[in-house]
């Protein structure tokens, strides 16, 4: 997941890499999936990773429901 | 405890000593450093370490079996520097530098670069806000395959 400085970067890299043009999101949002991602404390004895289910909804809660955000099951 | 039982013990110990070692140093511990602090032997941390991975919590060094990256740091250099109080740490991508200062609760700013042009891109974020960020993200693979190779990911 690479930052960049706009759409047309986006494109060149893609284009440069010979890759499909996957998500690209504004870094607001970026930032959102971070907070909510990494904020469970992980020296928690008791933490875990989310399952697929859990992570699936976060997505969703952020807005991100295209498929290209579904996982593996 | 049977064994399995200490296994599921000793990874709820290493994790956290990992990740309370990789935010107060800005690098994770090596199996040595983390067997002297948790007086257990190099191989039982080295098989937590890749039981961890194992469960995508960890991604580690290939060979040495060192812990690479514990999300949302890595132990090398990468384009994504970020700075929180006097210290700094790597971000595997632009969503772990971001993750960086939510994990620390912190302010933060991250030094990174444009993935095409390499033209410097600073971001900041004060408390718990990302600041006028000039710029966009991109995920080039999708969700179902980010974990068949991690580390291009």
């Amino acid at each position: 997941m690479l930052l960049f400085w706009s759409e047309e970067h986006v494109e060149k890299w893609c284009k440069d890499w010979n890759l499909p043009r996957g998500e690209v999101i504004p870094l607001d949002k970026c930032f959102s999936l971070a907070q909510a991602w990494y904020s469970p404390d992980r020296r928690e004895p008791e933490w875990r990773r989310r399952n697929i289910d859990e992570a699936e909804a976060l997505f969703s809660e952020l807005g991100f429901t295209s498929e290209f955000w579904r996982l593996p099951r | 405890m049977d064994a399995e039982q200490e296994r599921i013990a000793l990874d709820k110990v290493v994790r956290p000593y990992v990740y309370d070692y990789v935010m107060r140093e800005g690098l994770p511990p090596t199996i040595a450093e983390t067997s002297s602090a948790l007086s257990r032997s190099p191989d039982e941390v080295r098989a937590s370490f890749q039981r961890l991975a194992d469960g995508h919590i960890l991604v580690l060094q290939k060979g040495s079996g060192e812990v690479l990256m514990a999300n949302p740091f890595s132990a090398v250099p990468t384009p994504f520097l970020v700075k929180a109080g006097d210290r700094y740490y790597y971000g595997n991508c632009i969503w772990d530098a971001m993750g960086i200062p939510a994990m620390l609760k912190q302010d933060a700013a991250i030094e990174a670069s444009c993935g095409c042009c390499s033209t410097a891109m600073r971001l900041k974020i004060t408390n718990g806000s990302l600041e006028g960020a000039h710029g966009i993200a991109h995920f080039a693979i999708p969700a179902a395959h980010w974990w068949d190779d991690i580390v291009f990911n």
